[in-house]
């Protein structure tokens, strides 16, 4: 059962690695970063969704030894809302497409200061942290969507205007469909946490 | 068909959290009462504070009235919630705490920066004061609101979590199952149908209420960063409109919770019951619009849609409540005391202020009275008789002293004190809107004022009753928190 398991992990975990290199390779890089929509709403999310399944890959035992060495639950939650913050300024987008020291960072902190200890925290929140997390992500996004459909000036050098408009009304209309799904969890008792190692213990609840 | 019956289940007492709920509840209510005399003395012309302090003392009454309202109903649902499902004592301190922090910015910013904007504080009033008051002010203002609605996310994530960990989602804690399937009595109690609705459209209704607020922080002080307005206003009606009403969805709770006990009836989660908290926890969050009727620029599709889930929207809760009462009530042989009283009271001051808003929420009405007073008149008769009667019948119900004790002539005369004070009052503005005053007006032309007069008197009238009932609670506080049987068994049942 053991070695099944872990033969399997080995496979996704490959299968992970090759689509994370596949993302750094310059054709996807050129074609995800030519626009504002695709850069912030398509890659940057898959970095964070290969950093929580790298996370859901690692056994148990080893998770919760990280998370105590982290500090808890709450200091990952902040350090992944700070790291990921980042990533939402403007500025730190137009350094990611100049400066190949900041594109490299982009695709070491999103993984793995993002996505990772979310996933390290998220079993050992309740439904209270993880609404928490939850509806000010929700709300802080439809924000950040109106910031950049109001925006009088272009706030990135290297996208038009218009880019930075869909790229607004994308994250809003993001953020109301995610609301409504986490609702939608939670009316069909999903999301209450914390997660018990006998329930699927690899933290494999999202709402 | 599931049969019901009645199992008698031990009034227990309250915790010290939800007694500092309504302790913090009396202070502000009164003190809230009296900020809305000044209001009427001043448009009788009874006294004379000026513009300024009027708009102040609105701005404070508003969201003072609403917050606290919030604060009591919540004190309601978490009592009688903890007994079905385990709720963290700690969260609903916490609640209480932001509460209070909020307050105190609400308070900084108006009396001393001077806001009054109102408490729908809507865009682009906070912003464009003409010098009347500094963005810091209006900041403080719309932080402290923040503050107060985070205390209230938190409140309701804990809801949710502890309604999904005993029920399995909140779809079962709204008795989806028995509605939709075979009704086989196991849905949930009356309780917990309505903190789960309440929570649901509550948390839906901050979320939005939170981006609005943020959205006009930034344009406070960075003005280039544009809100259309329509969008803002559409957002601050929804969340107000979506929490003030909340609020009488959880003090609702007591009249399910206390009256079956008076008579030894269930209050049953039957089908209709289970489908009429389903069908408001939908309608309840498309209502808005009603507000909206005059903004002609909306959508017509938008305002319709006011219109007619307005119309629906009335009935539902309100007729399966009173409907339910009045089963438990009739020929039941209840003995009136004045806790039953109250809550009794309280279902016809729901249905009479309901009524003002149905009339108004018809386009066509709505074009000559809103913002006249008859809108006051509405919200002041549903939530004074209704809402206030259930939080205070919530009150003599903890403190009563045995189950026999017999009220004092002195309480009798505040309950018809305060139901005729009520009556009067709003009244006066409902005839007052008749008559076309318009709401929010310092100054009121003299055809008006007769009627200011007439309402300053029911006014003293209700709030001396309502000094009753507070100084009854607070003299009696000690026995709030044990447990021993309070309701008086109805004749038919008493041994
Ligand atoms: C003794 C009881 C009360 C009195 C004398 C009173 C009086 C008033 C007056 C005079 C106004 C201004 C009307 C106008 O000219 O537009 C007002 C507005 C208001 N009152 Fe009350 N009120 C009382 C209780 C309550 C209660 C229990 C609530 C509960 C939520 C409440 C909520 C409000 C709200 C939301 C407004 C609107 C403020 C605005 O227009 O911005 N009041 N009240």
């Amino acid at each position: 059962m053991i070695g099944s398991l872990s033969h399997h992990s080995g496979r996704s975990a490959l299968a992970l690695g090759a689509f994370y290199l596949l993302l750094a390779t310059p054709i996807a890089r050129d074609w995800l970063e030519a626009s504002m929509s695709r850069h912030m709403l398509v890659q940057m999310p898959l970095l964070v969704v290969i950093g929580i399944i790298a996370a859901r890959l690692v056994p148990v035992r080893v998770q919760d030894s990280l998370l105590i060495r982290f500090g808890g639950a709450w200091p990952c939650v902040i350090a992944a809302m700070f790291a990921s913050s980042y990533w939402m300024l403007p500025r730190a987008l137009d350094a990611a497409l100049t400066d190949p020291w900041a594109e490299v960072a982009k695709f070491i902190t999103l993984p793995f200061l993002v996505g990772f200890p979310l996933v390290l925290a998220w079993r050992r929140l309740t439904l209270i942290g993880r609404g928490f997390v939850w509806t000010n992500f929700f709300s802080m996004l439809a924000v950040l969507g109106w910031l950049y459909i109001v925006a009088p000036v272009r706030v990135c050098n290297s996208y038009l205007v218009n880019d930075q408009e869909n790229a607004g009304w994308y994250m809003v209309i993001a953020s109301v469909l995610l609301f409504f799904w986490w609702l939608g969890t939670l009316l069909v008792g999903g999301g209450v946490g914390p997660d018990k190692p006998d329930q699927g213990g690899s933290g494999g609840t999202f709402a | 068909m599931a049969t019901y019956t009645y199992t008698p289940v031990p009034d227990q007492g309250a915790k010290a959290g939800v007694l500092a709920y309504l302790v913090v509840s009396c202070v502000v209510l009164l003190l809230m009462m009296l900020f809305g005399l000044l209001m009427r003395m001043e448009q009788a012309q009874m006294i004379s504070i000026g513009a300024l302090w009027f708009y102040k003392i609105m701005t404070l009454h508003g969201a003072g009235m609403v917050g606290i309202v919030a604060l009591a109903g919540a004190a309601i649902m978490w009592h009688f919630l903890r007994q079905y499902v385990d709720l963290s004592t700690g969260i609903f301190m916490a609640n209480l705490i932001l509460f209070l922090t909020g307050v105190v910015m609400i308070l900084a910013s108006v009396l001393l920066g001077d806001f009054h904007a109102a408490w729908t504080f809507l865009f682009p009033l906070p912003s464009t004061s003409m010098g009347m008051w500094s963005p810091g002010a209006a900041a403080l203002f719309m932080g402290g609101l923040l503050v107060i609605g985070v205390g209230f996310v938190l409140l309701h994530l804990d809801i949710a979590r502890a309604i999904i960990s005993r029920y399995g989602g909140l779809g079962r804690g709204l008795g989806w199952p028995q509605l939709f399937g075979p009704d086989d009595g196991n849905a949930p109690p009356p309780a917990v149908v309505a903190s789960t609705m309440v929570t649901i459209v509550n948390l839906v209704g901050l979320v939005a209420g939170a981006s609005i607020l943020v959205m006009m922080l930034v344009n406070l002080y960075v003005p280039s960063f544009e809100i259309d307005p329509l969008l803002a206003k559409g957002m601050i009606y929804f969340f107000g409109h979506v929490f003030i009403n909340a609020v009488i969805y959880m003090a609702v709770i007591a009249v399910y919770e206390i009256l079956p006990r008076y008579t030894q009836r269930p209050w049953k989660s039957n089908k209709v019951f289970l489908a009429s908290w389903t069908a408001s926890t939908i309608m309840v969050m498309f209502i808005f619009p009603h507000h909206l009727l005059m903004d002609y620029a909306f959508p017509k599709w938008f305002l319709i849609m006011g219109h007619i889930i307005g119309y629906l929207n009335t009935f539902p809760i309100l007729i399966v409540t009173g409907y339910g009462a009045m089963m438990i009530v009739y020929r039941s042989g209840i003995r009136w005391d004045m806790c039953s009283r109250l809550l009794f009271v309280s279902l016809f001051g729901w249905a009479v202020g309901a009524m003002p808003a149905f009339i108004d929420g018809t386009i066509t009405v709505n074009y000559v009275m809103h913002n006249t007073l008859w809108v006051p008149g509405h919200f002041h008769t549903y939530l004074l008789l209704g809402m206030v009667a259930m939080v205070f019948g919530f009150m003599y119900y903890l403190t009563k002293p045995n189950e026999n004790a017999p009220d004092s002539a002195l309480d009798i005369a505040a309950f018809w004190g305060f139901v005729i004070g009520t009556l009067g009052f709003t009244m006066s503005f409902l005839y007052s809107g008749k008559i076309s005053a318009p709401r929010r007006y310092a100054e009121h032309l003299p055809e008006w004022v007769p009627y200011d007069k007439i309402a300053s008197y029911f006014v003293i009238l209700l709030i001396a009753s309502v000094l009753v009932f507070i100084f009854r609670f607070l003299t009696r506080l000690g026995l709030a928190s044990r447990d021993y049987q309070r309701a008086s068994l109805a004749r038919s049942m008493a041994t």
